[in-house]
């Protein structure tokens, strides 16, 4: 049933099917702790290195998977790896930090044990896209990732997640229906699904434009894209706090993934259609940051900044299609890295956003005034996170916005050094402005619970994590460079 | 079969679906959508795909009829009463202004798609046009409806637009790929109407408990 074209197969079905069954077995049996979900994490991160030791040495690796008269194309290089590596770490994460705040923030209310298996469903799916080699996977995976986030976003069962869920649903549908049109154009023009075969089979014209067209506009809706981000803060407002932080730092990126994918593969020369999305790009980082610096809510500043930084990824869409191959090559490494960086540090950045709501029992950023004196340990996870979604040295943030900085000057596109400017500067505000409030010393004293150790440390955790990156940008960098992947 | 009957077949899905998207009656409308289902059901078997026909009549027809028919709260088997069926109307009236006016997005994706797909194909086929007029009608009336329960129709019909253009772009060379997009694509269709339907159903309950609880609270006021 499975062709081999490279090695092992089943190391794969490992780290695919893994992350749903402990799903499964904790929707079960419920964890009341954290430490059995970092034991049985370390099966699929097992499985994961086993996927390292096939790869790295061999490089690219493709599988093909024949069902009956339909095959399935798989794929795996340093790309993947990469990513692969960054959603086992942070499912983890938060699926560690989740016992404690289930127990102590949310008590009995909502559907706690789907919290479990959609959570596992979520890691496979994301799995899937980063491994697939053709559309129809592609298409799985969309839809698998799709349904268990919008399921993930209506747990809380009050009536403001409830709506907010809707229109999520709703417009992830609709993002869909023009992404399966757009691979149904694919499909008839060139009769191949695999992006290997389509690479070389097609050709410009009316055909190639209208489907690329639609594929954007689905998956660009799907991630949040300037202008169609507005549907992202309330939808985090509502949500639990790993929910959020699985969804801002890893959900977005999936259909960000299969955008630039597309791109690459099919229209690899549309220099011009490549600078509008760069355009975009440009205007979300200014926009998503100006309403972040004026959110009332604490979650809305973290959400709008999501929107910013998604911002920086869509300029590596400029600067990598159409452009001479040394302003691609070092586009590319930003880009990932920028996603890397992003994704730890907002997904710790939400959990240490949790923290300081869960211990002031405020959601306003006015609500921090004095917080500074009693939880020192929240406000450090999220300074840390700061450091790297501003982009300062040493974080991987700063690595990635330099080698973006860096293309950006080798192509001459001189609007992004500019939107890479403000957009430092607008990200400092407002991330200084929550400080700013956590640093009122005459507020009147409020009730402060305790945060829970493992609320602290896994927020703790991640954040150091995308400070760390930095100093070590050498190595995901040499994993993006060895094992094939290229631009 | 003959093309006398084909077109007739054509006509009665695309009818079918007018009525669902257009009925402010949702029990109703939701009853059309239903006999929609069953059409788009023959229509695969008149062309040759028995099994898509098979699993359109299940997962189509049967079960997100079922989920929407949930969604409004009404057990077949139990008959509707009337009252139901005055609380389950849109209250919103459809005026030729809007009407025309949200027609443009429908037309606009409508003429870029019949570029692309005139582009492509030497003849276009009656599956082709009869997913096109789907989708434009889809199209619009998601733009159109404000009501969650008509926008979820809406969709629904948009993607079986989709699949017939789908099919009848493909279904010849590659059938497999084909059927591997819709038979997703059904899942996804009923997965979302499900989500949709439940949702709606609870938005609804927590909407009448929180009137109660206002009631409540101005009788204990008063």
């Amino acid at each position: 049933m499975i062709e081999r074209l490279g090695g092992d197969f089943s190391v794969v079905l490992l780290v695919l099917g893994l992350p749903v069954l402990l799903g499964g077995l904790a929707a079960c049996w419920q964890p009341r702790r954290s430490w059995p979900i970092v034991a049985f994490s370390l099966l699929p991160l097992l499985a994961l290195a086993g996927l390292f030791y096939q790869v790295l040495p061999q490089g690219e690796q493709t599988w093909l998977i024949e069902l009956g008269s339909l095959t399935l194309q798989w794929r795996a290089n340093g790309l993947t790896l990469l990513l692969l590596l960054l959603t086992q770490v942070i499912t983890l994460s938060s699926a560690a930090y989740a016992p404690a705040y289930l127990m102590e923030e949310i008590g009995r209310e909502g559907k706690q044990v789907w919290l479990w298996p959609l959570q596992g469903v979520l890691a496979t799916s994301l799995s899937l896209i980063w491994l697939a080699g053709d559309l129809l996977t592609l298409y799985i995976g969309l839809e698998l990732m799709g349904l268990a986030a919008v399921g993930l976003m209506l747990l809380p069962g009050r009536v403001d997640a409830l709506a907010a869920g809707m229109r999520y649903l709703l417009l992830a549908l609709v993002g869909s229906l023009a992404f399966l049109l757009g691979v149904a154009l694919l499909l008839g023009a060139w009769g191949r699904l695999d992006l290997a075969g389509l690479a070389l089979a097609a050709e410009p014209g009316m055909v190639l434009w209208v489907a690329v067209a639609l594929l954007s506009a689905g998956l660009l809706l799907k991630a949040a894209a300037f202008p169609l981000h507005a549907w992202l803060a309330p939808v985090h407002g509502s949500a639990w706090t790993p929910v959020s932080a699985l969804h801002a730092s890893l959900v977005v990126k999936g259909s960000f993934f299969i955008a630039l994918q597309l791109w690459l593969v099919l229209v690899p020369e549309a220099r011009v259609a490549a600078w509008l999305v760069g355009g975009l790009g440009g205007a979300a980082v200014i926009w998503g940051g100006l309403l972040a610096w004026r959110a009332a809510k604490l979650k809305d500043v973290v959400a709008w900044s999501t929107v910013s930084q998604l911002g920086y990824l869509l300029l590596g869409f400029s600067l990598l299609i159409g452009t001479a191959p040394q302003v691609a090559e070092v586009a590319w490494e930003g880009t990932w890295l920028q996603l890397a960086a992003h994704s730890l540090a907002k997904a710790g950045m939400f959990l240490a956003t949790g923290n300081l709501i869960y211990s002031t029992g405020e959601s306003h950023v006015r609500g921090l005034a004095g917080a500074s004196r009693r939880m020192p340990l929240s406000l450090l996870s999220f300074g840390i996170a700061a450091i790297s979604l501003i982009g300062l040295p040493p974080s991987a943030g700063f690595t990635a916005k330099w080698l973006l900085l860096h293309a950006s000057l080798a192509a001459g596109y001189w609007p992004w050094m500019a939107v890479l400017a403000l957009g430092t500067l607008l990200s400092a505000a407002y991330i200084f402005r929550v400080f700013r409030y956590s640093f009122v010393e005459d507020a009147e004293p409020l009730d402060y619970r305790r945060v829970p150790w493992s609320m602290e440390l896994f927020a703790l955790m991640l954040a150091l994590a995308s400070l760390l990156l930095g100093l070590v940008a050498e190595w995901p960098l040499m994993l993006l460079r060895a094992a094939g992947g290229g631009s | 079969m003959p093309p006398l009957l084909d077109a007739l077949l054509a006509l009665t899905m695309v009818a079918l679906a007018a009525s669902a998207l257009l009925d402010r009656q949702l029990v109703r409308a939701c009853s059309w959508f239903v006999a929609f289902a069953v059409s788009v059901a023959l229509t695969w078997w008149s062309v040759g795909f028995a099994w898509l026909a098979l699993l359109e009549l299940l997962l189509g027809a049967l079960l997100t009829g079922a989920f929407l028919f949930h969604a409004l709260d009404v057990k077949l088997w139990a008959g509707v009463p009337r009252r139901r069926l005055v609380r389950w109307r849109d209250p919103v009236p459809l005026t030729w202004r809007r009407g025309l006016l949200r027609l443009l997005p429908a037309l606009a994706v409508l003429a870029m798609l019949g570029m692309a797909l005139v582009s492509l194909a030497d003849s276009t086929g009656p599956l082709q046009v009869s997913g096109l007029v789907l989708i434009g009608l889809g199209l619009w009336a998601f733009v159109l409806h404000r009501h969650l329960l008509r926008r979820l129709l809406a969709f629904n019909i948009i993607g079986t637009g989709i699949f017939l253009i789908l099919m009848g772009l493909v279904g010849e060379q590659h059938p497999a790929a084909g059927h591997g997009l819709v038979v997703t694509g059904l899942l996804v269709a009923l997965f979302g109407t499900a989500l949709g339907a439940l949702l709606i159903r609870r938005l609804s309950a927590l909407e009448v408990r929180s009137a109660h609880c206002a009631a409540g609270a101005e009788r204990g006021g008063a």
